[in-house]
């Protein structure tokens, strides 16, 4: 069976990669990155012959956060602008309509939308793998560790570009759909922590299972992810106890979290894809209402 | 899709003579505004139909919804043997839009804008290449197809949207005011290529506000007016029908009010203008009667230098049919 490459994909890409705007966002991104390096290692330098007792090489582990934090931070900023703007920029340049009487479902306009978009979030995570690959020589992270991190750049893209395709699907320009995108981020992150703070100001000690809101959570995720790989124990751990909540206590063990978590953010990306697919629809009533103006001639 | 042959051999693949587009009773209503009010219009197949109408009567609207680009409040719409709701993919492949405004992306080439779309409807490349070259050709646009396409003219990018539409071969080409924004001679350009597509058996929608250009292509006419399709045929019918040819001009060198006031008094007759030296006058009358009263005026002391039955015009019928509103 030979697989075919979405129709959108193909045409997003081959726009994007003759446009000068990828090649100085590519420069951007890695002269970011390369920042963080150097001011992290020049950090580590000095601190090393404080506090570190002069063994620098112990503390170059440190490097790994760093980029890391500085990479998903770059991913999350631009993955909402470059997807809040794949449907809105479309009917802004009075082209989705055309696309929309194609034998292309609205899902899998949808769909493409994401795949290009996170391709091209690849395109900036390869061009950083020499400075991230430094930090892994150097501060002797495993490959194991580079693929998690590859894995979870590709998770946080698809949660942030499903955000940015339905906020994109939801509103008619690209500006708007950036903002909302935004504040949808910030939204899902507050709301997942409502519990989890009430619960923390009723001082009934251990969380329970409050704590299975922050499944849904992608920065709890990626938290997790992150201290897993510097101390070798999962974030969640410590936070749950068997007799106060059954299931967070077994879900917090090991890797269990990290990818009951996954799941959930996948779970939650799907629908935001399919809300938006569900938008898209002209012959959705109303999806229609909302071209009132345009429909009314 | 199978492998090309197409351009434009549609005709040989369906019966000619049949239905091919039939709107039922169609209404889209905004709320309380109604955009659309109880359409029902039946086009042949091999059929160019030209849909005419002040802004605001609803044309985009009734084009949108046969698309499928839009939900209609209620009715039927059915393109050949496929409901418009009932067989969505189906019935996209039946139809070829070109709207009004649309985009281009920069950086796209030619040959890749026609293989974009015809992946859109799933096309092989092998088929897409070989139907590109020759809708290409067709649309007069053959050199062009390594140029990137936002570098063309309005008049060729609105060519290459036709080819576009035209890529999956589809049943019923649906044009919204495809010469809005062209200049005369990318409007010729186009009426020349509509004019080539419908010999080639392709049935048409056009919808423009260029009468005189629907006039010398369509075939047969609908004109909307508030949502209501107020009148639809072939244009001679529609002439015939509406007017009759029964509006005389009778130019007058002597006094006006002594001419005006005796065609006033006759049965039958109405004076629908005066102007410096011409009536223009209705008559429910048989021609002799007609030829009677000319005769009646000249011995009643009017001096008559002109007389002529009105030439139906596409203008004219529009401008009756419509109260001449924008």
């Amino acid at each position: 069976m030979r697989l075919k490459l979405n129709p959108i994909v193909k045409k997003d890409l081959q726009v994007a990669v003759r446009s000068m705007r990828i090649s100085w966002g590519l420069f951007a991104y890695e002269a970011v990155l390369a920042l963080a390096f150097m001011f992290a290692l020049l950090f580590i330098q000095q601190e090393s012959a404080y506090v570190f007792s002069n063994n620098i090489y112990s503390y170059l582990v440190y490097l790994f956060p760093v980029l890391a934090v500085t990479q998903v931070c770059i991913v999350a900023l631009i993955v909402p602008i470059m997807t809040a703007s794949s449907i809105s920029g479309e009917k802004e340049r009075q082209t989705f309509d055309i696309m929309l009487t194609t034998c292309m479902s609205p899902f899998s306009i949808v769909l493409g939308k994401l795949a290009s978009a996170m391709i091209r979030i690849l395109f900036f995570v390869a061009a950083g793998m020499p400075v991230m690959s430094l930090a892994f020589v150097v501060g002797g992270l495993s490959w194991s560790t580079l693929f998690y991190f590859l894995l979870t750049i590709v998770l946080l893209s698809m949660f942030a570009g499903s955000v940015g395709i339905f906020c994109s699907a939801f509103c008619k320009r690209s500006i708007t759909s950036v903002i909302m995108s935004f504040v949808i981020y910030f939204i899902i992150f507050v709301l997942t922590l409502i519990p989890l703070f009430f619960k923390l100001i009723s001082n009934e000690g251990y969380l329970g299972e409050v704590l299975l809101f922050l499944l849904f959570n992608p920065i709890v995720f990626f938290v997790d992810f992150f201290v897993h790989v510097m101390t070798g124990k999962p974030f969640m751990e410590g936070a749950s106890r068997s007799d106060v909540g059954f299931l967070t206590y077994h879900l917090a063990q090991g890797k269990v979290w990290m990818f009951t978590s996954a799941s959930c953010i996948v779970l939650l990306s799907f629908i935001f894809l399919m809300l938006a697919a569900w938008k898209v629809n002209p012959l959705h009533a109303s999806a229609g209402r909302k071209r009132r103006k345009k429909g009314a001639e | 899709m199978s492998a090309a042959r197409h351009p434009l051999d549609a005709s040989i693949s369906f019966s000619k003579g049949g239905g091919m587009l039939y709107i039922e009773d169609l209404t889209k209503n905004y709320g309380a505004f109604t955009a659309v009010n109880h359409l029902s219009l039946h086009i042949p197949e091999g059929d160019l139909f030209g849909f005419v109408g002040p802004n605001g009567a609803g044309k985009t609207t009734t084009i949108r919804i046969v698309c499928g680009l839009l939900k209609a409040s209620a009715g039927k719409v059915q393109i050949g043997d496929t409901a418009v709701e009932a067989g969505r993919r189906n019935m996209k492949r039946l139809i070829g839009y070109v709207p009004d405004f649309f985009g281009v992306y920069d950086n796209l080439k030619v040959r890749e804008y026609m293989d974009f779309y015809g992946s859109m409807y799933g096309m092989g490349r092998r088929d897409i290449a070989k139907l590109t070259d020759d809708l290409l050709e067709l649309v007069n646009l053959s050199d062009k197809k390594e140029f990137y396409v936002d570098t063309l003219s309005r008049g060729m990018k609105q060519r290459l949207c036709v080819a576009r539409a035209l890529l999956h071969n589809p049943r019923l080409l649906i044009l919204d005011e495809p010469s809005s924004g062209l200049d005369p001679g990318a409007r010729i350009e186009m009426k020349e290529l509509l004019k080539n597509l419908h010999s080639m058996g392709k049935t048409i929608v056009i919808s423009s506000h260029i009468l005189s250009e629907l006039s010398e292509m369509c075939t047969s006419i609908g004109i909307m007016n508030r949502g209501q399709l107020v009148a639809a045929g072939r244009i001679e019918d529609i002439m015939r029908q509406l007017s009759g040819g029964k509006r005389i001009h009778i130019r007058i060198s002597s006094d006006m009010e002594p001419a005006v006031r005796f065609l006033k008094e006759q049965a039958n007759v109405t004076v629908d203008s005066v102007r410096e030296n011409e009536v223009l006058i209705s008559y429910e009358r048989t021609d002799e009667e007609v030829c009677g009263l000319i005769g009646r005026m000249i011995q009643g002391g009017i001096i008559l230098t002109d007389f002529h039955r009105e030439e139906g015009s596409l203008e004219s019928l529009f401008m009756q049919l419509t109260g001449g509103g924008e």
